[in-house]
């Protein structure tokens, strides 16, 4: 932990997990509170080279770019900052791993560098609670402390709603819908080849966006597949063309829940694809099975309009 | 006709989830272990990279179809992790395939759960046979107490399996609760009768991880007698009777590992609830380094959510409280021989280690 009441710490943030789930908060939160937050930059093939030498083999996709974003950090910072979020919805939870993150970086990748951490769980206090004691823990006076989280919980909710009328924007009727997580969406290693091919084909896009706290009732616990699953029950079959879904390899949620959104589309007419990413640099395959799938609707339509 | 309901494998506690089915007015169909051919068929029906026990789930529900079992059970979970929507999924799949098998949760779903609407029970058979039922798990617990102490100590290798078979299957045929009491008391006496070399201080080895990989000894390749049978004393960590004292508040006679204990103890590494038996696997391991253990070995499925992310821990623990640790996850493609020879030159490291007395036979630490 830093020093006590100490200004101008160094709070490197890796760009992974919680950096997208709340964008643009953690920025203006500490930078409020007077310290200098340091981002780590857009994931590459690097950052999965630099994690793959000392993380843990069987982890999922996102959690190797995770450890190689802190990998990238650690020797530029004063500390990491790596909250344990349990649940972002009031009722809901998350992926197991968040529970244990901030321990597992602690024992595992970041040792010897102070960690900042905080218990996110909706169930139990909203955000703004949350991030008051977040202040508290590293000194911030009362007055700063709420300036700091009203501004901050201001400009995520600001960039939530800017995302969501951009993709609104994107009014053709034949979009492709991109499902993922907050963090594979946004995530330059996982997502961006799939965005950059499918704007290279013309196709035109709308990713999912998760700023709407609204919850459908159901069994489904985990926040993001809710919010997914929401999408997809209110899918309008004649505005969309297709769903895509990116699954990030290793991914234990996904690999229980793209089964039942696959069931879903299939029951609404709306065609889906499954694409899994790995740690793999060929971008091949994803190319000819997004040209594939393209493609094979336009015809499909071409032949309805005969 | 009586209907026939599948239950979930728990390895041998099986015997007892049978003994409580038969209460319910349905007769119970069970194994203690998912057969080759039930993991075939699961593996050829579920989603590729869903976790192995539900694999095991599905094949054995499939099996049990095909057997003409109209009705099946599943455990309900509300945790973070995949089991959670397991039985949602199990549903799904087997109707895809055109199965007719009804699947019932139990538990977290209402005061009059769906199996007991269905079956509708007469409550004081009901309560007797759960009564019975939780006397068997009692007695399963010692039996796997013993197996594991004898085993290790015994003098013709394979007895102490073949009289844990046989116990087992005398327990599963036992339907008052007197008997299974008197069962219990005469089982020590039936472990006694084997020949043991007392002189042996075998290696002590703590079992810890997923459930259904601890319990299946299909899943887990029989870890269990094999490392028995290479003279090494485990101790499996999951004890049905203890973890329902632990979760259902009710007094099952095990005061030591309560969920609260346990907690504490995985604080100074673990801080929070993760999921599945993660928090219990890093205490355990904690108090296995603390007791002189010699050894952990840590099995998961491949993939698995709380178990993989918490192994950082684990190697920290192991590295602080100098305890070897050994992680294994199965997946369907792990194959017996492997197992066995990545248990036998751990093995191996272990007894050096003795010898250079880096731990005693007492497990403390000679200076």
């Amino acid at each position: 932990m830093p020093e006590r009441g100490c200004k101008n710490v160094k709070i490197g943030i890796p760009r992974a997990f919680y950096y997208h789930s709340y964008p643009r908060l953690w920025e203006c939160f500490f930078r409020r509170l007077g310290h200098e937050p340091v981002v780590s930059s857009q994931s590459t093939q690097k950052t999965l080279e630099l994690a793959c030498a000392q993380t843990e083999m069987e982890n999922c996709l996102p959690q190797k770019l995770f450890d190689g974003h802190v990998l990238s950090l650690i020797d530029s910072v004063d500390a990491l900052f790596v909250p344990r979020v349990l649940s972002i919805v009031h009722g809901h939870n998350c992926c197991p791993r968040f529970g244990a993150l901030p321990d597992a970086t602690r024992a595992g990748i970041a040792r010897g560098v102070p960690l900042l951490s905080v218990e996110i769980n909706e169930t139990v206090a909203p955000l703004s609670k949350t991030l008051l004691r977040l202040a508290r823990t590293i000194e911030a006076d009362r007055r700063t402390a709420n300036l700091a989280v009203q501004e901050a919980i201001e400009a995520m909710e600001q960039h939530h709603r800017e995302e969501a009328q951009m993709q609104r924007a994107q009014c053709d009727n034949r979009k492709f819908l991109l499902l993922g997580h907050p963090y594979t969406l946004h995530d330059h290693f996982i997502a961006d080849p799939i965005v950059k091919k499918l704007k290279k084909l013309q196709a035109p896009l709308e990713l999912m966006t998760f700023g709407d706290n609204d919850i459908s009732p159901g069994d489904i616990l985990w926040c993001v597949f809710n919010k997914m699953y929401r999408k997809l029950q209110s899918l309008d079959r004649n505005a969309y063309a297709g769903v895509i879904q990116i699954s990030a390899f290793n991914c234990g949620a996904d690999s229980m829940m793209t089964e039942r959104f696959r069931r879903m589309c299939k029951q609404n007419g709306v065609p889906y694809m499954l694409l899994m990413v790995d740690e793999h640099t060929g971008r091949a395959g994803v190319d000819t099975r997004l040209e594939a799938f393209v493609d094979s609707l336009s015809w499909q339509r071409a032949d309805r309009a005969k | 006709m009586i209907e026939r309901l599948a239950i979930p494998n728990l390895g041998n506690y099986t015997v007892a989830l049978a003994a409580m089915v038969t209460g319910m007015g349905a007769e119970p169909w069970w194994s203690t272990y998912t057969s080759d051919h039930a993991m075939a068929l699961g593996i050829a029906a579920a989603p590729e990279s869903v976790c192995l026990p539900f694999k095991a789930h599905l094949g054995h529900f499939i099996e049990a179809d095909n057997a003409g079992v109209e009705n099946a059970l599943m455990v309900n979970s509300i945790g973070a992790c995949r089991l959670n929507y397991y039985r949602g999924m199990l549903e799904e799949t087997l109707k895809d395939m055109g199965r007719k098998i009804r699947i019932f949760g139990l538990g977290f779903d209402g005061f009059k759960p769906p199996v007991f609407r269905y079956f509708d029970p007469p409550l004081i058979p009901l309560l007797r046979t759960v009564f019975i039922g939780l006397e068997k798990i009692k007695a399963i617990d010692t039996i796997e107490l013993k197996t594991a102490y004898t085993r290790a100590r015994e003098v013709n290798t394979g007895e102490t399996s073949l009289l844990m078979e046989r116990c087992l299957r005398e327990l599963s045929e036992i339907n008052t609760k007197k008997a299974v009491r008197r069962f219990h008391k005469e089982m020590h006496k039936r472990f006694e009768t084997i020949q043991i070399d007392k002189s042996r201080a075998p290696l002590r080895i703590g079992l810890i991880g997923e459930v259904s990989l601890l319990r299946d000894r299909q899943l887990n390749h029989n870890l269990e007698q094999i490392l028995g049978h290479m003279g090494v004393e485990i101790k499996n960590f999951f004890l049905l009777g203890g973890e329902i004292g632990n979760n259902f508040g009710l007094s099952m006679g095990y005061k030591k590992n309560t969920a609260k204990y346990l907690a504490a103890v995985a604080k100074p590494y673990l801080e929070s609830e993760v999921g599945g038996h993660a928090r219990d696997s890093v205490a355990h391991t904690i108090t296995c380094a603390q007791t002189g253990f010699d050894a952990m070995v840590h099995v998961c499925p491949t993939g698995c959510m709380p178990e993989v992310s918490i192994r950082p821990i684990l190697r920290k623990i192991s590295e602080d409280m100098d305890i070897p640790i050994l992680p294994l996850s199965f997946d369907e493609h792990t194959c017996a021989l492997g197992v066995a020879t990545r248990v036998e030159a751990f093995l191996d490291i272990l007894r050096s280690r003795r010898q250079r007395g880096v731990r005693g036979a007492s497990g403390r630490r000679r200076a």
